[in-house]
């Protein structure tokens, strides 16, 4: 019998796909492991029942409301290891494509793959799931499952019904909330490996449904359902709006009459790439898709104008589902947008590229607007989406530098590496203020009001240092992972923009207007990180110099407390040393893979 | 690790340990914890201060830089191998000291112990004593590194222990001169950062020192001995002046000095010894270090602006105090008008004048943080600071008394005390160069010795009943008393010293002016002849 399926034709898909299939494995696992049972079948017409394990009166071991939560987090940690293996001297699958049928090319040598795993894609990845561990981490105390929840005794009233019903109620969704974490995994991972604009977009929405589901999770809150809401309202618009644009470039890319030649595919002689390189002029129609596919990314981003539901989310949901927002939800934009900037419409060096003022604009109003509302909040959560907003600024300001054509290979490396490299940090000291921000929400505190972090210095000293050391690294203090990942950012800026030579000009204002325009959105930077410590500072100005509301300390928390302690660590430990040298090195072979294509 | 590194290294070390020790120490035995952590960091200061005398001791500091060489390779005693911290963008802990920076070492490592001694018995002493060491380890990386970026580092790092004791343990209105502090000297900071950040992109590849993503360094030794740093003039220009407004807001200057009297005011004694002892000599220190190293054409150009601003903060200054009526704002004026000197003395270009600058520095070092200790302690025990509620201190205190006496008399310059010499250096100096202009600086000096004498007199001596005085209504019927021992300790060694490098200057003074002398021969040579002034 002669099977044609891809995964026996080439074994070494399973190998390359390591960290995807494990997490199939775990979404299996998910599903069939609480619902062990004792069921059987009777065979038609005889008295014997066969066993099917499935259904039936469950299985006191496997039907423990925390399995979920340890099957979803030790195969999210099995994925993220799975993916850093890409990182490892000597390992041969560095640089992989698949494609279409299923056909492995180690090297990437062919033109017709759909997916890509190499060094940037496995960096995203890994980014994806380490920001997804720690919000299934912070969740299992957020929403803690308890073994010998009962429920409520018919005379209870009040709180205490209330509170059995919740304890019930946690044991109950434990399954689907990790099943849609794994969902969203599997989304992400898919987003960052496809090299087809059509596969990426299923990724997408894979990641996209299942994030506006656990937007809404925790329905208990009021808030959490309307913040879904306007999440999913305006997403499945941005959604919408992509694929509408991803429908006109695969109209575009094929002639008229002759569809044979239409593809969504970036790579390859049809590609997007190669049609759009080849292209002497601007063609309308193609304008008009890649701007539309940028609204979409601009969503998943938070790019002012399409930020508007980002605040209202963060604030709404649940904090650890913030993080995931402001994080991996983040990254995952980035991968594909720079993805589609990079790979497709990359200009030839020395031609700006077309989307050049676009991103330039997008870029300092974004990172002006982000700073500028948060600022004026007064609520943390809301205070960290804004800084998101931000800090999406900073990174299109690197993309535009890139897009300028005045970055030669060295500096376009140094761009993307710096770009890479914000989003690696950025899941450490971001998802350690959502994770402090997660403690102090779990009391039943409004962690929408500032009041919430008043005198948590006296509440909670370590935690409250560390969320300082969070803020500090938010604003880019040296000598902070965040102050790193800026100063490349600046760095690339500069060196693209006054890369014309003009650096031996007389007076300083022929200097300044020698240099590329570029180099105004590097001042912006700074002028708006300066800006930007004014808020980050407040926090911690309240967490030490205000009397606190309540005197109740914090939850023991165990894992969020862990969860904490390890990004502080790597919050210090990735800005300074060489693990920093480490993470910098990953972040360059990255961008090398991906500026090679 | 070679001593300096472990000079440096071991305060930030044993502060951070003790800080947390005392977080995680069972309730029940805190007391006694505090009582030995205490110990422990004073102990740890000592032998940091022993370190610091031993390589003093050891060192020949007149030979340090070879001819030719000023401020280049081999100029640095106690160098360290270059480590990589940050290799993606070039950054390096190598340190280094020489003759401009040990002074300022030592001085650091002798203020830290006397101010915990000071204010032995400060409230939640464990933490109060712990950030002290912690502020030492930043001072002295200061001082000793010498990589731009870690230098801005750890510049930034000496506001943060500085702000907790002005915030926690400060005066009334403590809040809002801390966060004045912070604001005010944090973006003068970035300023200067945005200075540093223009130098590092003109950094030529410099060996191990480069970046390995953006082809730059920050190595301030390699920096000095790469031909034309910045080529563009008026980029230069601009460099030049964004260190120098981070550098003289730090010092501070007329008219960047505002944030200086608050901040003294409300911070503890033990904060503003460190302050006007060791603080503001890292803004003349990272001048004379950076800006002047660094653009020796643009600091001559732009000498009638130092001038300027010299004679703004010594008469500004100095003004301000005849008008003052409390104690600690009245020392902390004093502080902005002897600071003006400092400007004055390297505005000379001589090297008499720049050695009379560095003295200055060490001179105050040793004399404002003693009378800081004296207001500290007139404060602790009379509970006020108005000059003029309180008559015949020296009847009822009289060794607050007198130390106050010796600290006012070493800072208005009496001969045979520290600050002297500075003051005839740099008036010798200023001669040299600018002629009879010298009158300005020389006869506000007249306006110092006025608002001292006159507020000695109007707390020390006079009173209506010789034998009463008159005390404070602050006092409440309380009996006054004089000084513990632990403050006259302090105290007394401050007293001693300053009477010993006045008697002795040359201790110090020899290898300053070594220094200087190299400093103008070397660096500043093309750009004084180029100009045509005359050194």
């Amino acid at each position: 019998m002669n099977i044609e399926s891809p995964l026996l034709a080439s074994p070494l898909l399973g190998e390359v796909l390591r960290p995807e299939m494990t997490i199939l494995i775990g979404i299996v696992l998910l599903i069939v492991v609480p619902n062990l049972g004792n069921a059987t079948i009777r065979i038609p017409m005889t008295k014997f029942r066969i066993p099917v394990f499935l259904g039936g009166r469950r299985f006191t071991a496997t039907s423990d409301p925390l399995i979920p939560g340890v099957i979803s987090m030790f195969v999210l940690l099995l994925s993220m290891a799975a993916s850093l293996m890409t990182f490892v001297d000597g390992h041969e699958l560095v640089n992989v494509c698949i494609s279409a049928s299923g056909a492995i090319q180690q090297g990437c040598t062919g033109s017709d793959y759909i997916l890509r795993s190499d060094p940037y894609s496995r960096l995203f990845t890994t980014i994806f799931f380490f920001a997804l561990l720690l919000g299934t981490a912070a969740m299992i105390n957020r929403m803690p499952a308890f073994v010998d929840a009962k429920a409520p005794h018919p005379d209870d009233t009040g709180a205490t019904r209330i509170h059995a019903i919740r304890r019930l109620l946690n044991n109950r969704r434990q399954g689907d909330f990790h099943l849609l974490i794994l969902f969203v995994a599997l989304g992400m991972s898919i987003v960052a490996l496809s090299t087809h604009l059509f596969l990426l977009f299923i990724g997408l929405e894979l990641a996209s449904l299942a994030i506006y589901v656990l937007v809404a999770f925790m329905k208990e809150d009021e808030t959490s359902g309307e913040a879904a809401t306007k999440y999913f309202l305006t997403g499945s618009v941005a959604s919408a709006i992509t694929l509408y644009g991803m429908s006109l470039l695969y109209v575009w890319s094929g002639s008229a009459s002759n569809y044979a030649t239409a593809s969504l595919s970036l790579v390859g002689p049809n590609g997007l790439a190669a049609t759009w390189q080849a292209m002497d002029s601007i063609d309308p129609l193609a304008a008009i898709g890649f701007g539309m596919v940028l609204v979409g990314f601009g969503f998943k981003i938070s790019a002012v104008p399409f930020h508007f539901a980002a605040p209202d989310a963060y604030s709404g949901t649940s904090a650890p589902m913030a993080l995931i927002l402001a994080t991996a939800s983040k990254a995952m934009g980035f991968a594909a947008l720079i993805r589609i900037l990079i790979v497709m419409a990359m200009p030839e060096y020395g031609a700006e590229a077309t989307w050049l003022i676009l991103v330039g604009i997008l870029s300092v109003v974004t990172m002006t607007w982000g700073n500028l509302a948060a600022l004026s909040t007064e609520n943390p959560k809301r205070m960290l989406a804004y800084s998101s907003v931000a800090h999406a600024g900073y990174l299109l300001a690197a993309l535009a530098a890139l897009g300028s054509g005045m970055a030669g290979a060295a500096t376009s490396r140094l761009l993307v590496t710096a770009v890479v490299f914000h989003l690696l940090v950025l899941s450490f000291f971001k998802s350690g203020a959502f994770l402090v921000l997660t403690l102090t929400e779990m009391k039943g505190d409004d962690t929408n009001k500032m009041e919430s972090l008043y005198g948590l210095g006296r509440r909670d000293p370590i935690m409250a240092a560390a969320m300082f050391v969070f803020m500090l690294a938010l604003a880019g203090v040296p000598p902070l992972s965040g102050f790193l990942s800026k100063f490349l950012v600046i760095d690339g800026i500069v060196t693209a923009s006054t890369a014309s030579g003009s650096l031996s000009a007389g007076g300083a204002i022929e200097w300044l207007s020698s240099v590329h325009w570029v180099f105004w959105l590097a001042v912006a930077m700074a002028v708006n990180s300066a800006l930007s410590l004014f808020y980050y500072l407040r926090i911690g100005q309240v967490m030490f110099f205000e009397t606190p509301r309540s005197i109740r300390p914090l939850p023991e928390a165990p894992m969020i407390r862990i969860a904490v302690i390890l990004c502080l660590f790597l919050t210090v430990l990735a800005g300074l040393g060489p693990f920093s040298q480490t993470l910098v090195d990953m972040a360059t072979m990255a961008a090398q893979e991906l500026l090679r294509v | 690790m070679n001593s300096l590194e472990i000079l440096t290294l071991t305060p930030l070390a044993a502060g951070l340990m003790l800080l947390f020790l005392h977080e995680i120490v069972p309730n029940n035995t805190r007391e006694k914890a505090t009582e030995l952590i205490r110990y422990a960091n004073l102990g740890i200061a000592i032998i940091l201060f022993l370190l610091a005398t031993q390589i003093g001791f050891e060192t020949d500091w007149i030979d340090t830089w070879a001819a030719g060489n000023f401020g280049g390779q081999n100029a640095y005693v106690l160098e360290s191998t270059p480590v990589s911290l940050i290799s993606s963008i070039g950054v390096t802990w190598h340190i280094g000291i020489d003759a401009l920076s040990f002074p300022m070492v030592w001085l650091t490592t002798l203020l830290i112990p006397i101010s915990m001694l000071v204010q032995w018995d400060a409230e939640k002493g464990a933490q109060f004593h712990s950030l002290i060491l912690i502020m030492e380890g930043a001072l002295l990386g200061v001082f000793v590194v010498l990589d731009l970026f870690m230098f801005y580092a750890f510049w930034e790092l000496t506001l943060v222990p500085m702000f907790f004791l002005i915030l926690v343990w400060g005066g009334a209105d403590r809040r809002y001169a801390a966060m004045k502090f912070f604001i005010y000297t944090f973006s003068a900071s970035i300023l200067m950062l945005i200075g540093i950040l223009i130098v590092y992109f003109h950094s030529a590849p410099a060996g191990d020192f480069t970046g390995t993503l953006t082809g730059h360094h920050f190595d301030m030794v390699s920096l000095m001995q790469q031909s034309s740093l910045i080529d563009s003039a008026g980029l230069r220009m601009v460099v030049f002046l964004l260190l120098l407004v981070g550098f003289a807001t730090k010092m501070p200057s007329v008219p960047v000095h505002t944030w200086l009297p608050d901040a003294h005011v409300q911070a503890p004694t033990a904060g503003s010894m460190l302050l006007a002892g060791v603080m503001l000599k890292m803004g003349a220190y990272g001048f004379l270090r950076i800006a002047v190293s660094f653009f020796p054409q643009e600091t001559v150009t732009m000498i009638p602006l130092l001038v300027f601003l010299g004679m703004a903060s010594l008469f500004y200054g100095a003004w301000v105090c005849l008008g003052q009526t409390n104690l600690k704002r009245m020392v902390a004026y004093s502080s902005v008008s002897h600071m003006g000197l400092i400007f004055l003395g390297i505005a000379t270009m001589q090297p008499l004048g720049i050695a009379g600058a560095l003295f200055m520095m060490f001179a105050h070092g040793l004399i404002s943080p003693l009378l800081f200790a004296v207001c500290g302690s007139f404060k602790h025990h009379y509970h006020t600071l108005e000059i003029g509620s309180m008559r015949g201190l020296a009847h009822h205190s009289p060794f607050m008394a007198g130390h106050m006496m010796l600290g006012w008399m070493a800072s208005l310059g009496l001969p045979l005390l520290a600050g002297f010499v500075a003051e005839v250096a740099i008036m010798i100096a200023f001669w040299m160069t600018f002629g009879w202009w010298v009158l300005i600086p020389a006869l506000t000096l007249i306006l110092t010795a006025g608002y001292y004498l006159w507020s000695m007199q109007r707390t020390i001596f006079e009173g209506s009943d010789p034998h009463r005085g008159i005390l404070p209504d602050t006092m409440h019927g309380e009996e006054p008393r004089d000084i513990t021992w632990h403050e006259n300790v302090g105290m007394f060694i401050l007293g001693a010293l300053a009477i010993l490098f006045g008697i002795l200057p040359a201790i110090f003074f020899d290898m300053m002016s070594n220094w200087s002398s190299g400093l103008v021969s070397e660096v500043l040579i093309d750009a004084l002849t180029q100009l045509e002034v005359t050194p």
